[in-house]
């Protein structure tokens, strides 16, 4: 595998093009384009393999479903509820408000499959709340909603865990089990680590809620809190597949806002559509392109070779684990994380499949992985969006979101050499592996 | 001109907005037919793929700008003025004749599928796969059209941050 081979080029021509400035997947076209070009193949290859592999991918179409109910969610005021009952439950600790701020997360993540759905419907209104009064620094307030937003995706729903299961051929019901523990275990360290820093930092109370206001918090909240009991509960009773699950759940969003918040109108409805089909558009080209591309690495038998020379190295299972921990975070500082989930970690698959690692656990591992990519320096998407939405420079958002960056760290090593963690509640659930 | 390429564009976006639509809505009746009238059906499942592809295709055509597309701009934002517009000719100019070099294959593709037809709609399939030509020939045009104004010292708007696109 020269660099001046056929395949060598292709490469170098997506990274550069990438690098350029193109978006990622007209590079991928581009440079499989390429390819097929100096191998002398057909290029009408690159439609064949793009059109056939979406028309076919109907597992996808969760993805702008469940983009879709976020929307419908973000754009009523179930968010608002949602954060009174979180208010309620934790403000009254130390750090109160960070807590809350945690805590909404691992609630949104339950309705939500996206990282950046989360920031982008809380960040505002948490940044508001906590800066306020000047109770916490804005850097700090932008840190945490970027480091809690990153749950978003490992409960399940998950977009990310979608694609997973896509390039993986995995169950997506077992996928997101196998989620839970270990998003609920970044929860956990999140609000650990507030809790440690809240007497040193000098952390403000919030006026507690009184009890006996907390079932009518909690009633009002109620149709939100649901949804996740509605999602799950089609998934694992096997009344719907899990796209359908995804459009139920958009369904109820829709209807909880429209009918029993009385938060949306037809204008909010449409204003949803668009964005959904924006944001469905955007990650629709990149898996597009990564179809195309993928089956350029696919014709050069890449992922084999790499499997046999790993294997020649008696790579043990946890070694390997190890290995593409590191790779993938060192991969997730630079690069964008659907990339990495569509190009990389499918080169990786059948490494893993011979050294014996079971694919769900690893398809937990490198979600987890890419999650943090997010929030990693220089390249995170979340850090630009919070520099954007709090109006911080990012060399303070960097400084405040390292701690939460180690700890982050430190839960993805115990997930990683802790199977039984991930794999637990799927075992349970009847998954063999 | 740019008032008529503002208008198509946002005519695009309706259209992108009820494909969205289109495809929520089948499948709610997918779900409704099968488990509240035991009566499965096909043809909303395939109606539902169809948007997906044509959403997207659509999208990446006529409504995205380039900032919207999920990129890697961390290079080219760091990078002065004249480097990033250099930058740009080189990567608008291999589009352009990578996309344009594979057109006549793909229309042979494209084309070559009229003999098949999609299994509930009977759509012919030449006619489902015609979006990717359309999207094709769209993106050469864009492209055409960026090459100008970057040959012109100009540069297309900023990326922002919090409409990035992807779906993590």
């Amino acid at each position: 595998m020269s660099l001046a081979s056929p395949f060598g080029l292709a490469v170098l021509a997506i990274v550069a093009l990438s690098l350029f400035g193109l978006p990622i997947g007209h590079a991928m076209i581009g440079g499989s384009v390429l390819y097929l070009a100096l191998k002398g193949l057909d290029m009408g290859t690159a439609a064949e393999q793009l059109l056939n592999g979406m028309y076919t991918s109907y597992v996808l179409l969760a993805i702008p479903l469940f983009i879709l109910a976020a929307e419908f969610m973000n754009s009523g005021s179930i968010m608002d509820r949602l954060l009174r009952f979180c208010n309620a439950l934790v403000g009254r600790f130390r750090g109160g408000l960070a807590q809350v701020n945690v805590v909404q997360s691992i609630i949104f993540a339950s309705m939500s499959g996206s990282a950046l759905a989360d920031a982008a419907g809380s960040g505002k209104l948490m940044q508001t709340l906590m800066t306020k009064d000047g109770k916490y620094t804005a850097s700090f307030a932008a840190a945490l909603t970027a480091a809690s937003s990153v749950i978003g995706p490992i409960i399940p729903p998950s977009i990310p865990l979608v694609l997973y299961a896509l390039v993986s051929d995995t169950s997506i019901g077992f996928l997101f089990l196998a989620g839970v523990v270990p998003g609920l275990l970044i929860g956990a360290v999140q609000m650990g680590l507030i809790a440690a820093t809240a007497r040193r930092r000098n952390f403000p109370v919030e006026a507690p809620v009184p009890l006996r206001e907390l079932p009518r918090v909690t009633w009002e909240a109620l149709p939100a809190l649901l949804m996740p009991v509605i999602l799950l509960g089609c998934l694992y009773s096997g009344v719907t597949t899990p796209t359908e699950a995804a459009a139920t759940a958009a369904l109820y969003a829709l209807l909880a806002s429209a009918l029993i918040y009385r938060s949306i109108g037809w204008g909010d409805v449409y204003k949803s559509l668009v964005t959904s089909a924006r944001i469905t558009m955007s990650i629709g080209m990149l898996i597009a392109g990564a179809l195309v591309f993928n089956y350029v690495i696919t014709v050069e038998n890449i992922p084999r070779t790499l499997a046999a020379l790993l294997k020649a190295h008696e790579l043990s299972p946890l070694g390997f684990l190890l290995l593409a921990n590191l790779l993938l975070l060192v991969l997730g500082c630079f690069l964008e994380g659907t990339t990495i989930l569509l190009v990389i970690v499918p080169v990786l698959l059948p490494t893993a499949a011979a050294l014996g690692v079971d694919p769900v656990h690893f398809g937990v591992v490198a979600v987890v992985n890419i999650m943090i990519g997010l929030i990693t320096p220089p390249y995170g998407l979340l850090l630009f969006m919070m520099v954007r939405i709090a109006d911080v420079p990012l060399k303070d958002l960097v400084r405040e979101v390292m701690p939460f960056l180690a700890v982050m760290i430190g839960a993805l090593a115990l997930i990683t050499f802790v199977p039984d963690l991930v794999l637990f509640l799927p075992r349970l659930m009847g998954y063999r592996g | 001109m740019r008032a008529i390429a503002g208008w198509l564009r946002r005519r695009a976006e309706n259209v992108a907005a009820a494909m969205l639509a289109v495809m929520f809505a089948a499948f709610i009746i997918q779900i409704v037919f099968r488990y509240f009238f035991n009566f499965p059906i096909g043809w909303t499942s395939e109606l539902t793929v169809i948007m997906w592809l044509w959403l997207v295709l659509w999208g990446a055509a006529f409504v995205l700008k380039e900032n919207e597309e999920i990129r890697f701009d961390l290079l080219s934002g760091a990078a002065g003025r004249r480097t990033r517009i250099a930058m740009g000719i080189v990567a608008g100019a291999a589009i352009v004749i990578l996309y344009g070099i594979s057109l006549p294959a793909t229309y042979d593709y494209v084309t070559f599928m009229k003999v098949e037809k999609s299994s509930y709609l009977k759509i012919r399939m030449d006619w489902l796969f015609s979006i990717y030509l359309i999207f094709a020939i769209a993106v050469i045009a864009r492209y055409l059209w960026l090459l100008a104004h970057f040959l012109r010292g100009k540069e297309p708007g900023e990326a922002d941050p919090t409409r990035a696109g992807s779906g993590l």
